[in-house]
């Protein structure tokens, strides 16, 4: 298999996760995935090409049932939210209501004020003769000059779609064969026809662009509510169709976008924590993190400790994995101000460090993953099996790399949590997660010398894990997400 | 300066100095250099108004793609408004920005600017401490005002009750600007004011 197309999940032999990749947007075989998957989410990352295809599409179907140019087809869909149909619909009831919700046309009292002369441009104060002026549907005549200009100004802030016309308060929009036919440079022309198009696909409420730096891909979905994964087939990103920022689920779009401008505002105070090395809590010696995992064994006195709370490792592989949670101080209604603040900051704190540390681990398990491959290849070229023989272990560090990912993401979500059973059953569930991922972190690390049968049993619990706490706690339901999630 | 912007200057600076305003004294306009980039403007402060009887200075600044760019207009004489910055001076008026129009001309952009004096937009704030105060406490918002105009704008209606709170933090050796902001801020509570200001230095 080709290692380097799929970091993330396997699409090489239809096996649980391939649809996390690429698909069509028909003939989808839906009904078990939605069910066992709860991240399940139908989408396509298109091409430039592809998109500009199917929004020609929209633009020829408009055109031509409403009998209209393709300019103005798309000065309507720009206003209608790239809703044909609507349109049309509407149209037939009323044709002058859409055209001038579209801005194609000015309401009739914004008509009787036009009364622009062509005798003299009121914009540049120039006489040239009658035919060397123009006008919008509202009837406001400047000289080509100026409205040469004027594009040009638009055009070189970044304005497309929107370009008004000239006249006071007159709201009627530039159409696009109008535009082009008055600007003369064709670099000007390309940079308006490229601005047009990021803005349909910005205003279009089916298209994303992956956020990825220079990435000139582009996702399709149905829908844009609640933590929607999609993988980048360009950059390999994964993000959250419905806000553009990273996949966060089990936390909500507004829920994460106020968690990460917290941590972008209150970045200096928890700096002090991105330190990669940290003292043995026994003896003292500094040890140095290097692996993702977070159950460390000093190699000077052997002591198993965790990374993240210092306590001794034992007691985290018991029935109740406490180092997740937060125990909030029961007494602290009573205490002053300054008291609670202080308190609020170690709350923060509390979550900031496990979201930090476990972002660090899953850069440093992709590191292992990197080596892992070559390590396999290595085995493989020395005739100690085949690619499919080891292929267990690849599987396993991309899972854990899943798995942490998930577990990262619900630090936000426990951290605005309200206190009560749900919190208790959540944080005992991402108790439960983060035990088996340490566990499977620590077998991964170690996996030639693990017995497969036994790092494949880990795989299991791990992934039944977080499937478990996604279904119980990733809320799509439409109504829930809708209230919080509006981009 | 490009050609369109020198010409059509020109020609509004005409048309504002023969017009119906400028001869009633409502509003003026002024060349500051010899190239038609800086202007200063000047309006009177509208009648049954906080402003009434007060003469605001404008720094007008014509960009190279005037008159497709708006011009850039902030008060210079400190004034206390919803939509005016009590800091910068900063005016936040929809023709300055987005709903700015090639055909719109410094004339009606000094009569709007005028009439935002009138009718002010509490729910379009530039300074979010004045439009609370506009909101919830309208006749304190109005006191304020006056003495702004009067302390600033050369307005004629002294209010004894807030120059004695201003003189009781000069005598501390506060600025009188800055005594003035902190006053103003706070609804005019000597207390508040005088904690926020010697909090501050900590
Ligand atoms: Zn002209
Ligand atoms: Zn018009
Ligand atoms: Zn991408
Ligand atoms: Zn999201
Ligand atoms: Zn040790
Ligand atoms: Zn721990």
């Amino acid at each position: 298999m080709s290692a380097e197309s799929d970091m993330e999940y396997s699409d090489n032999d239809g096996d649980d996760y391939d649809y996390y990749g690429e698909h069509d947007d028909c003939d989808m075989e839906t009904v078990d995935r939605s069910k066992s998957d709860p991240e399940y989410f139908i989408y396509s990352c298109l091409k430039v090409e592809e998109v500009e295809k199917l929004l020609n599409e929209s633009i020829e179907l408009l055109s031509n049932s409403l009998q209209v140019t393709p300019s103005l087809a798309k000065v309507m869909l720009h206003a209608y939210e790239w809703n044909a149909q609507e349109i049309i619909n509407k149209y037939k009831e009323n044709a002058n209501e859409v055209l001038v919700y579209s801005r194609v046309k000015p309401r009739v009292a914004s008509l009787s004020q036009a009364s622009t002369s062509r005798a003299v441009c009121a914009v540049c104060a120039n006489t040239p003769p009658i035919h060397k002026y123009s006008a919008l549907a509202c009837g406001h005549y400047f000289c080509n000059d100026c409205w040469a200009m004027h594009f040009e100004v638009q055009i070189t802030q970044g304005v497309s779609n929107t370009i008004q016309c000239m006249a006071q308060d007159c709201e009627v929009r530039a159409p696009e064969d109008f535009v082009i036919s008055h600007v003369p440079k064709s670099t000007l022309r390309e940079r308006y026809q490229q601005f047009m198009f990021k803005d349909h696909v910005k205003s279009h409420p089916q298209l994303r662009f992956c956020p990825g730096p220079n990435c000139q891909w582009i996702f399709r979905a149905w829908v844009r509510e609640g933590a929607r994964r999609v993988e980048c087939r360009g950059c390999e990103l994964i993000t959250c169709f419905s806000c553009g920022a990273p996949h966060h689920a089990p936390t909500d779009c507004s829920t994460i976008r106020r968690w990460l401008t917290k941590c972008a505002d209150d970045s200096e105070t928890a700096n002090y924590i991105s330190a990669h090395t940290k003292d043995c809590p026994k003896c003292q010696i500094c040890i140095e993190k290097n692996g993702g995992c977070n159950h460390m064994q000093c190699g000077a006195c052997r002591f198993d400790f965790c990374w993240v709370c210092l306590g001794d490792w034992k007691a985290h592989g018991s029935e109740y994995y406490e180092c997740s949670r937060y125990k909030e101080d029961p007494n602290l209604a009573n205490d002053s101000q300054h008291a609670q603040a202080r308190e609020a900051l170690k709350k923060y704190l509390h979550y900031y460090e496990r979201w930090e540390n476990h972002a660090r681990s899953l850069k440093l398990e992709e590191q292992t993953l990197a080596s892992l491959k070559s390590r396999i290849n290595q085995k493989v070229m020395a005739g100690e099996g085949t690619w499919i023989d080891w292929q267990y272990l690849w599987d396993a560090a991309r899972l854990l790399k899943r798995c942490r990912y998930t577990l990262q993401y619900t630090y936000p979500f426990a951290y605005y949590m309200e206190v009560g059973p749900r919190k208790e059953l959540f944080e005992y569930q991402q108790a439960q997660l983060e035990a088996e991922i340490e566990n499977l972190s620590w077998k991964v690390e170690r996996a030639e010398t693990t017995h497969r049968g036994d790092l494949e049993n880990q795989m299991d619990i791990a992934e039944k894990r977080r499937t478990t706490l996604l279904k119980d706690f990733l809320e799509l339901n439409t109504n829930v997400a809708s209230s919080s999630s509006k981009v | 300066m490009a050609n369109i912007a020198a010409k059509r200057i020109k020609r509004e600076f005409k048309e504002v100095m023969k017009s119906e305003e400028v001869a009633g004294g409502a509003i003026k306009l002024e060349l500051l250099d010899n190239s038609w980039t800086e202007l200063q403007g000047e309006i009177a402060g509208p009648p049954d108004t906080p402003y009434e009887g007060g003469t605001f200075l404008l720094e007008i600044k014509v960009p190279e793609t005037y008159p497709f760019n708006p011009p850039k207009i902030r008060f210079m004489t400190k004034i206390w408004h919803p939509n005016v910055s009590s800091v910068t001076g900063a005016i936040c008026l929809d023709i300055l920005k987005d709903q700015w129009a090639a055909a719109l001309t410094l004339r009606t952009v000094l009569l709007s600017i005028q009439a935002l004096l009138s009718a002010a937009e509490p729910n379009d704030p530039q300074d979010a401490v004045v439009a609370k105060q506009y909101k919830e406490n309208p006749t304190l918002f109005a006191l304020t005002a006056r003495h702004w105009t009067h302390a600033y704008a050369g307005g004629p209606a002294a209010i004894r009750d807030f120059d004695a709170k201003v003189q009781r933090l000069l005598d501390m050796g506060v600025d009188e600007h800055q005594a003035r902001v902190a006053l103003s801020t706070y609804d005019w509570e000597l207390e508040r004011a005088t904690e926020q200001l010697f909090n501050r230095e900590e």
